[in-house]
């Protein structure tokens, strides 16, 4: 027990220093400036107490701009930095980097949005817009006088990281990590790795072989040092924080021993909808999922396997599922856990109520069926006339389409399918050459290197295209009994200035959008977030475009949102750049946004504790205290999220979180309610 | 017009989280739609930080409205949904001793791109204050005197 020992987060007592605030506010080229009145702003704000420089200029965020503020510091002696800018999510590190180079502490400066919360949401009101620019840079000045110096949180790093996902992406990401000499673990929740990928034939827009491409990748992955592979496996527990994470990931038996595959494989007779081929053909519950596949043994799945006993060879063998447990340690986590095609309604667009109206990836499933030489069939019958309707579960509109169980419409562009599209027409034409195809689209886009020319190609094909919008769609019925086509596609052409037309087929193949793969408890465990369109949520969709808001977890490929295969590889080399570069010095810096116990407001009573809902951030000791035994909180920063739940709870005041003090929030409320004749008399 | 000509107008406090209600204003900004400029949004790790007597300081002082816009269960803090529920309705007690209308205080689950959210949120508390007024002509006691550390 400490004997007289100052609690250890009382901070080092400090000579009162003069507040010098220096204010700078931003005219964003004119995005502020030209609604926010920034001259009168920083007029205003420059009467206030303690400010000792208060600035505008064209574009602080420049180097010059940058330079007038590192000047400022070094020699006016400011040491409170007051910036209005843009949002802070788009420049605050670019100006905390500034104020470190002049040597001031990066955490004595304050940014207030005065572009994306002022000039542009109240274009209509430039006097109400200059009032809120001024209260709120007030309260940036009331809350940096308050402001102490701080030093980010070190804590080791764990060289490990996580891959969850072993589709293309995540089968990228692992490589490139391990090749950076990080240890990797790959969890796959199926059997399988290569993921939807393998379940293509020939791939825009180079016409390769996707599953001889995938072999290449996990011939190499399997072969790098450093890699380990959990398939049928998935990630049941988290904890920890970015450096640390303890994750517990539990896999499903395989099933099947090498030796008893082939007899096992041969004699088992219980047979399901095989998902491979969305559920166009049956497989056995004992499955390899196509020749070539890795890992090459079968595997049992278990979600279909009835349990019952398999005769081989005399003997009666039920099949067991002797899950393994595993705990890891991971320093970064990267997400590539993919997509699912997007299943239509019943109904929508005859959906599974005309038996002729399937999905892309089934017809590409079905074509791979088909040999080469041989007609293209769908029940039995030739198909001669087929429509591919594009947008299908895409581009949504709210109003027009039925919402989804959640209550949305998906009202993003999946942006594969306009070319997976006119790729698979024009492989059918190649193959089936007097087949007539009809490809019924919104607007093309066929946006990246090459697609434009296979958008020429299929134009030159004689595929023929109709123009629908998306508030009139086509409409897909059958055809009266005695005609010759068994389904009708009906749509207005807005090429032909909206004639409706009817076009008889055989086939039609709904194009459909890419969805999010259902992964909830992933979402719960690691507390992250998702979009609008709820794929899972970038940081920044442009400053920080892969990593997520939740330092340590990275995204990777399709399950940020829809990519062709190549975006999911640049995806996921950037993911893996980044946990590479997270990870590599074997520490990682956290900002010190946790709470802090004054020691001599803190007289033990624990309210924090019980406020506090992660584990070891908070704790009651006991210390020594003039010869007298107290009760004192402590934080341990590593687990601390700053969340403040102990602010709220504590009644003395004794604690807060770091950067973020109730003092701070008073003095910016009064900033902000200050009456008018304070306000004009400061502004005089 | 001169800022001293200018009729006053009540002030709404926004406490946003920053992993819900400020990226939603600051999405909301991105798309330039108009509300009104009476609204000053702070930014905050979770409102959970904050105790009963720090809104009825805020009242006090000449806010007239606060609202919550936080990430509810979406929240990357375990206890932000169960908490800042808890924590409001604490407020609301408080505030109806005081005599302040309790509709002056709103929690809103607002996501990072939750645009519609989060303008019906500020122009329903705007419409509000139009029929309500200053909170300064309804707080019938006290409460800085009250409120610990004020
Ligand atoms: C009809 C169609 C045609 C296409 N054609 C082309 C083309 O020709 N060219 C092209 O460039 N792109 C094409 N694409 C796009 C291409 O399929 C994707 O870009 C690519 O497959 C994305 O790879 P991924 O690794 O991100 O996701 P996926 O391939 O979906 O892989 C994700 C992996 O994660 C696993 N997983 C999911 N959840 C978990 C979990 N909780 N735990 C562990 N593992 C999990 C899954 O089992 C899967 O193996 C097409 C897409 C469609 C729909
Ligand atoms: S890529 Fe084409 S088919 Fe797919 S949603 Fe976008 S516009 Fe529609």
């Amino acid at each position: 027990m400490p004997e007289n020992t100052p609690n250890p987060e009382s901070p080092a007592p400090v000579e009162p220093e003069e507040i010098r605030v220096g204010v700078y506010t931003c005219h964003c080229g004119g995005n502020i400036s030209h609604v926010v009145q920034c001259e009168r702003v920083a007029k205003m704000v420059g009467k206030l107490a303690n400010v000792a420089v208060s600035r505008t200029d064209p574009s602080f965020c420049s180097d010059a701009g940058q330079a007038i503020i590192e000047q400022d510091i070094k020699e006016l002696g400011i040491n409170r930095v007051v910036i209005g800018a843009c949002a802070p999510s788009l420049h605050e590190q670019t100006f905390r980097g500034a104020v470190t180079r002049a040597g001031l502490n990066p955490y004595l400066y304050h940014h207030v949005g005065l572009r994306e919360q002022d000039s542009w949401v109240h274009a209509s009101d430039e006097e109400g817009a200059t009032e809120k620019a001024m209260r709120l840079m007030a309260a940036g000045v009331a809350k940096a006088r308050l402001l102490d110096p701080l030093d980010p949180i070190r804590l080791g790093a764990e060289k490990q990281a996580l891959v969850i996902g072993g589709g293309v992406a995540g089968l990228r990401a692992a490589l490139d990590i391990a090749r950076q000499g990080i240890r990797v673990t790959l969890v796959e929740k199926s059997p399988f790795l290569g993921g939807r990928m393998a379940q293509l034939e020939s791939i825009f827009p180079t016409d390769e072989k996707p599953r001889q491409l995938l072999h290449d990748l996990i011939q190499a992955v399997t072969a790098q040092v450093g890699i380990t592979i959990f398939t049928q496996a998935e990630v049941t527990g988290v904890s920890g924080y970015v450096g640390n994470f303890s994750i517990q990931v539990t896999q499903h038996a395989r099933g099947v021993s090498p030796e008893m595959a082939e007899a096992l494989t041969a004699a088992c007779t219980q047979e399901t909808p095989d998902p491979f081929n969305y559920s166009l053909t049956r497989r056995k519950v004992i499955y390899q999922p196509y020749p070539g596949c890795y890992p090459a043994a079968p595997a049992v799945d278990w979600q279909h396997y009835d349990g019952q006993p398999i005769q081989v060879n005399g003997k009666s063998i039920v099949l067991q599922d002797d899950a393994l447990v595993h705990e890891l340690i991971a320093g970064a986590i990267v997400l590539a856990t993919g997509f699912d095609p997007y299943e239509p309604r019943q109904g929508e667009y005859g959906y599974g109520e005309l038996s002729q109206v399937i999905t892309l990836p089934q017809l590409i499933r079905h074509m791979a069926l088909v040999k080469n030489g041989e007609t293209l069939t769908w029940n039995g019958h030739p198909v001669r006339s087929a429509a591919i309707i594009h947008c299908v579960g895409s581009r949504e509109l709210d109003g027009v389409h039925e919402p989804q169980a959640d209550g949305q419409v998906n009202n993003y562009c999946s942006r594969v399918c306009c070319t997976a599209s006119l790729h698979t027409a024009l492989e059918m034409r190649q193959r089936f050459p007097r087949l007539n195809i009809y490809e019924l689209y919104q607007d093309i886009r066929a946006y990246g290197r090459g697609h434009e020319e296979i958008y020429r190609h299929t134009q030159n094909a004689a595929v023929r295209f109709v123009r629908y919008h998306g508030d009139d769609g086509p409409k897909v019925i059958a055809a009266p009994k005695g005609d010759p086509y068994p389904v009708l596609v009906q749509v207005k052409d807005y090429l032909t200035y909206g004639e409706e037309i009817e076009i008889p087929v055989d086939l039609v193949v709904l194009a459909v959008g890419m969805m999010p793969r259902q992964v909830d408890d992933l979402v719960n465990m690691l507390k992250i977030s998702r979009g609008a369109d709820r794929f899972l949520l970038e940081a920044h969709p442009k400053l920080r475009p892969v990593e997520m808001a939740v330092r340590g977890i990275i995204l990777a490929g399709t399950a940020q949102g829809p990519m062709n295969i190549q975006e999911s590889l640049a995806a996921a080399s950037a993911a893996a750049a980044k946990a590479a570069s997270l990870l590599s010095l074997g520490k990682v810096e956290l900002p010190p946004f946790v709470a802090r116990v004054d020691p001599a407001k803190c007289n033990g009573n624990g309210a924090c504790v019980t406020a506090c809902l992660e584990e070891g951030a908070i704790a009651l000791q006991t210390f020594v205290e003039n010869g007298v035994e107290v009760q004192r909180a402590v934080v341990t920063p590593a687990n601390c999220t700053g969340c403040g739940a102990c602010v709220g709870a504590c009644p003395n005041r004794a604690i807060d979180v770091q950067a973020w003090t109730l003092a701070q929030y008073d003095a910016m409320v009064d900033a902000i309610a200050m009456d008018w004749p304070e306000l004009v008399e400061v502004e005089k | 017009m001169a800022h001293s000509d200018k009729p006053k107008q009540p002030k709404i406090l926004i406490l946003a989280t920053l992993a819900g209600g400020y990226a939603g204003a600051d999405a909301t900004g991105q798309v330039h739609l108009d509300y009104p400029a009476n609204t000053y949004i702070l930014p905050v790790m979770s409102p959970v930080m904050f105790p009963p007597e720090f809104f009825l300081r805020a009242f006090e002082r000449g806010i007239d409205a606060i609202i919550i816009m936080y990430s509810g269960t979406d929240s990357p803090y375990k206890v932000e949904a169960d908490g800042t529920a808890s924590l409001v309705n604490r407020t609301y007690t408080l505030m109806k001793t005081r005599g302040i209308d309790i509709r002056r205080l709103r929690l809103a689950a607002i996501c990072t791109v939750c645009v519609k959210p989060f303008l019906k949120e500020v122009n329903q508390m705007a419409d509000l204050l139009k029929g309500i007024g200053f909170v300064k002509d309804e707080i019938t006691a006290p409460a800085a005197a009250q409120a610990k550390g004020a």
